[in-house]
C-alpha cells in the first residue's frame, strides 16, 4: 500500500501547480524594477568630476579611458561596454562620486564601436520608454508564503 | 501491293482525313461543350454523393485529417501543459497569445529546412523508412470502429487480429533506420528499440485475447457492442492496467522512451534524419500513440458507447470516442511530467517480469468468469 | 590529448562536446554492449588562464576575475581569494563583516545545491516538474543577491578588509521571508521527487563509492560525505562565522547516487538554519578596515586558505614578491579531484551506459573549475 502511495503522491503535488500563476517576466512587454544598488549602466556628473583617473587605474578590466571633452578643460571617462563586468569597483574608487550607476541595461547596438560610450554620452541616461517603445508595465517580485507572484507597479 | 504503295496510301488518307474530317469533328465538339462540363460535374457529383461515407472516412474521420490534427493538437497541448506544470507560459506569441499556430510554423519550418543525406548510408531505406512510420500506424487506425456503422476497412469480422498484426510489423521500421543512418548513436538506438517492442506486445497482446474472449468475438464492433451492460474496465481491472502500462510502453513515451533517451543518446534512432524527415518521425510517435490509444478505448472503456446514467445508456455517438481519447491524453502527459525515465533493463524487467505474469492471471481470471456466466 | 589504444571487442564512443548532456567537456567511454569498460574525461574545453590573469591584476582587482571562474557558487570562490589574501598582507576583518560573509555564502551554497539538484533530477529523463521549479526558486535568492550586493551573479562583493556594503533596511525580515518560502518547498521537492519510486530506482545502487575508495582516491564536498567520511572545512578549520555558528554536517553511509542526493538535499536545509541563526543575531560594527587601492605587499609571503565550496574544498594559495600584484596564485579546485573519482568508477563498480549521466551529475561537476 504504501508503493501506491509513492507512486499517487507525486500527481497530487504535481497537478496544482497548473493553476499557478507563471514565472515568466514577458519581455518586452513587462520590466522588472530593479532595487537602488542595482549595477547598470553608469551615469557621470560631469561637474563634479576632477579627472583624477582613480578609476581607469583600478578597473580590473581595462574599459576605461580619460578622453578630453568638447567645451569643458581636462580629460573625462570614457567606458567601454565591450569589456566592463559592471563590477562598479569605479565607483567606490572616485572620491567625489561623480560616477554612479543606473539600472539600465539595454546595451544592443549593431557594430562594436557603438559599445564604446564617450564622456557626453554617459552624462545623459534615456528614458525606458525610448529604448523599449512596447513597453506596457513595470512589475515587481512579491514573495508569499506559496510562491513567487509579480505585481504591477506602473501602467505605461 | 507492295510495303512503300501501301504507306503512300496510307498517308495520302491521313491527309484527305486532316483536311476534309477533322475540323467537322472539332467544331461538333465545340458545339457540344456548353452541356459537356454540367455533365461531367454532375457525374462526379453523383460519384461523391454515392461514395460520400468512404471518401469522408478516408479524408475526415477515421483518415488523414484526424490523424494529422490529432498529432498537432496534441503537440500543442502537451507543450502548454508541460509548461504550465513547470510555471512557464508555453508557446505564446505565435497564434495570439496561445500559441496555436506554433506547431503549423515548427511544421512549416521543417519542411523549409534542408534535409542532409550523409554519404555513407542505405539511401533507400533512409528515405523510406520516415515515410514509413507514421504511415503504418495510421494503417491500423483504419480498423477502429468509431460509431457502429463507421468503420473503414471491414476486415471479415477479423480487426482484432489484423490491427495487432500491423502494430506488430511497426518495430521493424526504427531497427532498419537506426541502421541504414550508419551511426554507433543509432545502432545503440534500434537495439534498445527492439528490446523494448518485443518486452511490450506480448502482454499487450494476451489483454487484447482476454478482452475477444469476454466479449465471444474477435471482430471489434463486436467487443464494443458486448460492452453495453458494463464497460470491461471493471471485469477485468488488472488487464486495464496493465494494458495501460503497456500503451505507454509501446508508444515509446517517458517513463519509457528509453530508445530515443535524449540525455544518453542524443535521439537514438533519430539521429542522423534532418528536416522533413525528422518531422515524420516526430509525427510517427504521435500517430502510433493515438492507434494504440484508440485500442485501448475499444478494447476496455466501451469505445463509442456513452454512459449509463442511472442504468439508461445514453446515446452512443462518435462524441464519446473523442472524450475519452482527451481523458486518456491527459492522463498520459500527466504522466509524463511527474516520473523520470528508468533504465533499459529496468524497463524489460517490468515488462517480463510484472506485466505479463499479470495479464496471463488476467486471461485465467477472465476464463473463470466466462466459464461461470456460460454455466 | 593523445588517447589510449581501443581495444577490438569494445566500442569506443565519444560522449563529446556535442551532446545535449555532457557539459562543457569530452567523455570517452569504451563500451561492451552496455557495459562501459573504461571512461576517460578529456577535460581542458574551458580553460581561460584564471591563474595567469591573477597575475596581472592587484590584489583589490583580483576579486573581478576570480569569481568568473565558478559562476553557480561565486560566493566561496571569492571569499578564499579575499581570506588568501588579507593573510599574506596581514589585514584585519571586523566581526560584522565575518558574519554578512558567511550569509552570503550560504546563500550561495543553497544557489548551487538548487542547481545541482534540478540537473541530477534532469539527467533522469527530464523530469521537467523539478528542474524549472528549482530555476524559479533560486530566482528568490538571486533577488536578494540583487538587493544586498547590486547584481544578481557576479557581485565582487568581497574585498579585502571586509565588504563592500553594509546590509540595507529591511533585509533581515526578507531574509527571513525567504527561508520560510524555502523550507516550505522543500517539502514539496522530497514529495515529488526524492521520494518518487521510479526515480530511486534509477539512483539506489548506482556508482557506489566505498568510504575507503573514497579516502584513497581524494574525492571531496558531498561525494565524500555521501561515502560516510566525516570531513568538513567549515567545521575542521573555522574560518569567517563559522566558529560561532551551530550547524551539523551531513553524512550517509552508502555512497551511492541517492546518498550524495541526499547529503546535498540536507546540507540545504542546514543551510537555511545557518541563515536563520544569522539574520537573529548579526553583531553590529563596521563592515570594513580601511585599506589602501593599490596595495603593497610584503616580499617572500607564502599565505593558504581553505574554504568549502559547494562542491568540496578549495584552497589558494598565494605567492607575493614585494609588488602591487601577487606573484603566483594557485587553485586547487574540487572539481578537478572529483572527476577522477569519477574515471576511476568504471573499475570499482559495474556502471551501464545509461547510468552515466546519472553518476556524472550526482558528482557535481563544474567544469569552469575544473579546468580553471
Amino acid at each position: 500500500m504504501s508503493l501506491l502511495k509513492k507512486l499517487v503522491k507525486p500527481f497530487l503535488v504535481v497537478a496544482p501547480y497548473v493553476a499557478r500563476s507563471s514565472q515568466t517576466v514577458k519581455y518586452p512587454d513587462e520590466r522588472l524594477v530593479f532595487s537602488e544598488r542595482f549595477r547598470g549602466r553608469h551615469h557621470l556628473d560631469l561637474d563634479k568630476c576632477i579627472h583624477c583617473g582613480l578609476c581607469a587605474r583600478i578597473c580590473p578590466c581595462a574599459s576605461i579611458v580619460l578622453v578630453p571633452v568638447e567645451g569643458r578643460e581636462g580629460k573625462y571617462p570614457q567606458i567601454d561596454y565591450g569589456t566592463c563586468s559592471l563590477c562598479g569597483l569605479c565607483v567606490d574608487a572616485c572620491p567625489r562620486g561623480a560616477l554612479t550607476m543606473t539600472d539600465f541595461v539595454e546595451f544592443a547596438a549593431y557594430k562594436r564601436s557603438e559599445l564604446v560610450y564617450s564622456p557626453e554620452r554617459l552624462a545623459e541616461v534615456p528614458d525606458i520608454k525610448e529604448v523599449l517603445p512596447m513597453l506596457k508595465r513595470r512589475i515587481r517580485p512579491v514573495l508569499t508564503d506559496k510562491e513567487m507572484k509579480y505585481e504591477v507597479v506602473e501602467e505605461l | 501491293m507492295d510495303v512503300v504503295t501501301l504507306i503512300w496510301l496510307y498517308i495520302l488518307g491521313l491527309v484527305r482525313w486532316l483536311l476534309h474530317e477533322a475540323p467537322l469533328q472539332v467544331i461538333n465538339f465545340i458545339r457540344s461543350l456548353p452541356t459537356l462540363i454540367p455533365e461531367l460535374l454532375k457525374w462526379l457529383w453523383d460519384f461523391i454523393w454515392f461514395n460520400f461515407k468512404p471518401l469522408a472516412q478516408i479524408i475526415v474521420i477515421p483518415g488523414l485529417a484526424f490523424i494529422l490534427l490529432f498529432a498537432m493538437i496534441a503537440v500543442w497541448f502537451e507543450r502548454k501543459f508541460l509548461a504550465r506544470a513547470m510555471l512557464r507560459i508555453g508557446p505564446y506569441y505565435c497564434g495570439k497569445r496561445s500559441g496555436w499556430l506554433q506547431v503549423i510554423a515548427d511544421f512549416l519550418k521543417l519542411f523549409f529546412k534542408e534535409f542532409v543525406i550523409p554519404d555513407d548510408v542505405e539511401k533507400a531505406l533512409f528515405l523510406a523508412a520516415p515515410v514509413l512510420l507514421p504511415t503504418i500506424p495510421a494503417l491500423a487506425i483504419t480498423l477502429i470502429p468509431f460509431d457502429s456503422n463507421w468503420v473503414l476497412f471491414d476486415a471479415g469480422g477479423l480487426s482484432l487480429p489484423v490491427f495487432l498484426a500491423i502494430a506488430g510489423l511497426a518495430p521493424v521500421i526504427p531497427i532498419f533506420a537506426g541502421w541504414a543512418a550508419n551511426n554507433k548513436y543509432t545502432i545503440i538506438g534500434s537495439f534498445r528499440t527492439a528490446y523494448l517492442y518485443v518486452s511490450g506486445e506480448i502482454p499487450l497482446v494476451i489483454c487484447a485475447a482476454a478482452s475477444a474472449l469476454l466479449a465471444g468475438s474477435l471482430d471489434l464492433v463486436d467487443i464494443v457492442e458486448a460492452q453495453k451492460p458494463i464497460w470491461f474496465a471493471i471485469p477485468q481491472f488488472i488487464g486495464f492496467l496493465v494494458f495501460f502500462v503497456g500503451l505507454i510502453l509501446e508508444a515509446e513515451r517517458t517513463p519509457f522512451d528509453v530508445p530515443t533517451a535524449e540525455t544518453e543518446l542524443v535521439m537514438g534512432w533519430r539521429t542522423e534524419f534532418s528536416g522533413v524527415l525528422f518531422g515524420f518521425t516526430m509525427m510517427a510517435e504521435y500517430v502510433s500513440f493515438l492507434g494504440w490509444t484508440l485500442l485501448f478505448i475499444v478494447l476496455y472503456l466501451g469505445g463509442y458507447l456513452g454512459p449509463s446514467l442511472f442504468g439508461v445508456p445514453l446515446y452512443d455517438h462518435i462524441f464519446w470516442m473523442l472524450l475519452k481519447l482527451a481523458v486518456i491524453v491527459v492522463i498520459v502527459v500527466l504522466i509524463r511530467t511527474v516520473y523520470p525515465r528508468l533504465r533499459l533493463d529496468q524497463t524489460l524487467r517490468l515488462g517480463w517480469n510484472y506485466l505479463m505474469p499479470l495479464a496471463l492471471l488476467n486471461l485465467f481470471i477472465t476464463i473463470i468468469l466466462k466459464w461461470g456466466l456460460m454455466i | 590529448m593523445t588517447e589510449p589504444e581501443v581495444k577490438p571487442e569494445v566500442m569506443r564512443i565519444s560522449w563529446g562536446p556535442q551532446h545535449p548532456m555532457s557539459g562543457q567537456t569530452r567523455i570517452l567511454i569504451d563500451v561492451d554492449g552496455e557495459v562501459v569498460r573504461r571512461i576517460i574525461a578529456d577535460i581542458g574545453f574551458t580553460h581561460r588562464g584564471i591563474e595567469k590573469i591573477l597575475e596581472k591584476r592587484t590584489f583589490i582587482q583580483g576579486i573581478v576575475p576570480i569569481e568568473r571562474m565558478v559562476m553557480a557558487d561565486t560566493a566561496n570562490i571569492a571569499l578564499g581569494y579575499v581570506q588568501a589574501v588579507e593573510e599574506a598582507l596581514g589585514i584585519e576583518v571586523p566581526e560584522r563583516a565575518k558574519w554578512i560573509r558567511s550569509l552570503i555564502c550560504e546563500m550561495g551554497r543553497i544557489n548551487s545545491h538548487l542547481y545541482a539538484f534540478g540537473l541530477q533530477v534532469e539527467c533522469t529523463g527530464y523530469f521537467p516538474a523539478v528542474f524549472l521549479w528549482t530555476t524559479v526558486d533560486r530566482e528568490v535568492l538571486l533577488d536578494l543577491f540583487e538587493k544586498l550586493t547590486g547584481a544578481r551573479w557576479s557581485y565582487s562583493f568581497f574585498i579585502p578588509g571586509g565588504v563592500r556594503a553594509d546590509l540595507p533596511e529591511g533585509f533581515r525580515d526578507e531574509v527571513k521571508r525567504a527561508v520560510k518560502y524555502l523550507r516550505r518547498r522543500f517539502q514539496d521537492y522530497w514529495d515529488a521527487m526524492v521520494e518518487n519510486p521510479l526515480f530511486e530506482m534509477r539512483n539506489r545502487g548506482v556508482g557506489i563509492l566505498s568510504r575507503e575508495d573514497a579516502i584513497r582516491l581524494g574525492a571531496t564536498g558531498p561525494v565524500l560525505r555521501g561515502s560516510g567520511v566525516d570531513m568538513d572545512v567549515r567545521r575542521d578549520e573555522p574560518y569567517a562565522a563559522y566558529g560561532d555558528l551551530d550547524f551539523k554536517v551531513i553524512t550517509e553511509k552508502e555512497g551511492d547516487c541517492f546518498a550524495r542526493l541526499k547529503v546535498r538535499f540536507h546540507e540545504i536545509e542546514q543551510s537555511l538554519n545557518i541563515m536563520e541563526q544569522i539574520a537573529d543575531e548579526i553583531p553590529g560594527g563596521p563592515v570594513r578596515t580601511k585599506v589602501p587601492l593599490f596595495p603593497r605587499s610584503k616580499p617572500g609571503v607564502e599565505a593558504l586558505s581553505r574554504v568549502e565550496t559547494a562542491r568540496g574544498e578549495l584552497g589558494v594559495h598565494i605567492f607575493t614578491d614585494g609588488g602591487l600584484k601577487p606573484y603566483r596564485v594557485k587553485i586547487n579546485s574540487p572539481t578537478l579531484r572529483n572527476m577522477y573519482v569519477f574515471e576511476r568508477l568504471a573499475e570499482l563498480d559495474k556502471v551501464l551506459v545509461a547510468d552515466l549521466p546519472v553518476i556524472l551529475y550526482s558528482i557535481d561537476p563544474w567544469y569552469l573549475d575544473c579546468d580553471r
